[in-house]
């Protein structure tokens, strides 16, 4: 109750202070940054009409799926990297080069490959989520403790009972942390990925409203996505725990 | 039986070649209890490892029977000095790996498994997790594991060298009994004398850089021995003279 407390002290002066300078000193002008009360009415015309759930679902979707994308290609990567010195002697430069590039420079090619759509917006966050996941399996599984591999081998364990039984549960902790993260970049995505991929989501809302100055529904969106990412970052701190011992 | 022939292990440190062992030359008969002990750093560790097949000799060979070890098999279980227990399975599902990864169904690898946990006196500990062991706990399930997969050599680095004074003794005694009942052969690696004289039936004694034999003593005292008895004692100090003299 105490930590709810404290969390809240710093979101409530916010909300407090931008009250005092837009409504009641009018020192910012609504169309630089809305006032609190404008922000509830967006969000109440947004919600009424139905438009919020629906981008809000329909950007769920997209990352969701593309997370789905990212772990079905990042997991067994990584875990492949993490396992043999050939495989990420062969990957590790490629991936090293390819990991900073900024998602939104991909936008072009994106529309070039997968034309507008939902597929160029999947495209867009997997570019941000894979990596992540990607490193922190391969960390995970590079650092797996050696003693639980030999005791495997010494067991009768082989290679692939040993990758299956020992490496892959040992490295599940960093591989959820890898999600995690993941989830994280791909809600930063979001924007980038709806502004070509798609007409509708939070990405879409966002940018469609700032281009008509309704700041208030911009920010909607904004919060939504945020608080989108504070459960999804929970739920993962959850099933994080969940996995370690 | 385990045969090693002119075994020399060398390895690279900062580009410079060093001999960890030395013309080791040993036979270990089927269900002898055989001790390693050496100063630390005299290659005991490499030495067992490399009859594991968890390393390999430079030079020379290391047979098991007729076959030259190329590799870990589930015919030489081994227990490492360190905890080596599954964190995220619990204790029977630990013991029960080595049947579950040849194939086993269920009910046949749990009825096995659960027969060596009781041998260790730990069976109604089968649902608890490794976290929730002690050290000597730890190290008891670890024998266990070893032993349902039936090997015909156990080899054990130090097992019991994190464990305080009491359970070490408790456990070399249980080890002893185990022996006798499986009628395995042993090969255990350790730096304390007193355990090398109460647990084998020979100790070999190594030098330290290059690890050479020095000297095998043969211990024919009764079991369960009686660490006061003055044969006892004297092996004791004998050997421990022989390491004191290693500089």
């Amino acid at each position: 109750m105490r930590k709810i407390l404290i969390s809240l002290i710093l979101p409530v002066s916010v909300v407090v202070i931008l009250t005092i300078l837009t409504t009641f000193t009018g020192l910012i002008p609504p169309y630089f940054l809305p006032s609190p009360s404008e922000v509830i009415q967006s969000f109440e015309t947004l919600l009424m009409n139905g438009e919020l759930v629906q981008d809000t679902s329909l950007t769920l979707m997209r990352v969701v799926l593309s997370l789905t994308v990212s772990a079905l290609i990042g997991i067994p990567l990584g875990i492949l990297m993490g396992w043999s010195d050939t495989v990420r002697d062969l990957s590790s430069f490629m991936v090293g080069i390819l990991r900073p590039i900024p998602p939104i420079a991909w936008i072009p090619f994106a529309i070039l490959w997968f034309g507008v759509g939902l597929e160029s917006a999947v495209f867009i966050i997997f570019i941000g989520s894979v990596f992540p996941i990607l490193i922190n399996t391969m960390d995970g599984v590079k650092r797996v403790d050696k003693v639980l591999l030999e005791s495997a081998y010494t067991l009768g364990a082989s290679d692939i009972q040993v990758l299956r039984k020992v490496a892959f549960p040992a490295s599940l902790p960093n591989i959820v942390t890898g999600l995690k993260v993941g989830v994280g970049v791909g809600l930063m995505c979001t924007v980038a990925a709806e502004m070509i991929g798609s007409n509708s989501g939070l990405g879409y809302l966002i940018f469609t409203s700032t281009s008509m100055l309704d700041t208030g529904s911009a920010i909607v969106g904004m919060l939504t996505i945020g608080i989108i990412g504070l459960g999804a970052d929970y739920l993962f701190s959850r099933i994080e725990k969940e996995v370690s011992w | 039986m385990i045969t090693l022939e002119n075994i020399t292990k060398g390895y690279l440190k900062y580009k410079q070649e060093y001999v960890a062992l030395q013309d080791i030359n040993l036979k270990v008969d089927k269900g002898e209890f055989l001790c390693i002990v050496g100063p630390s750093g005299c290659g005991k560790t490499t030495l067992l490892r490399m009859i594991a097949g968890l390393d390999f000799p430079t030079s020379g060979q290391i047979m098991e029977n007729e076959t030259e070890i190329s590799g870990p098999s589930r015919e030489r279980g081994y227990v490492f000095q360190q905890y080596s227990l599954f964190p995220w399975r619990n204790v029977l599902d630990n013991v029960a790996f080595g049947l579950e990864v040849q194939g086993l169904a269920d009910e046949e690898r749990y009825q096995k498994a659960r027969k060596y946990l009781k041998m260790v006196g730990l069976s109604s500990f089968e649902k608890s997790s490794p976290q929730e062991l002690s050290g000597g706990m730890k190290q008891r399930v670890a024998i266990a594991r070893c032993l349902v997969n039936d090997p015909q050599v156990l080899l054990m680095d130090e097992p019991f060298s994190a464990l305080d004074v009491q359970t070490r003794h408790k456990l070399q005694k249980e080890l002893v009994h185990i022996w006798r009942k499986e009628q395995k052969t042993i090969i255990f690696v350790t730096h304390n004398v007193d355990e090398a004289v109460f647990l084998a039936d020979r100790v070999v004694v190594l030098s330290s850089a290059p690890g050479t034999i020095i000297k095998t003593f043969n211990i024919e005292l009764d079991r369960i021995r009686d660490r006061t008895s003055h044969e006892f004692l004297n092996l004791k100090k004998e050997i421990t003279r022989l390491l004191d003299v290693e500089p």
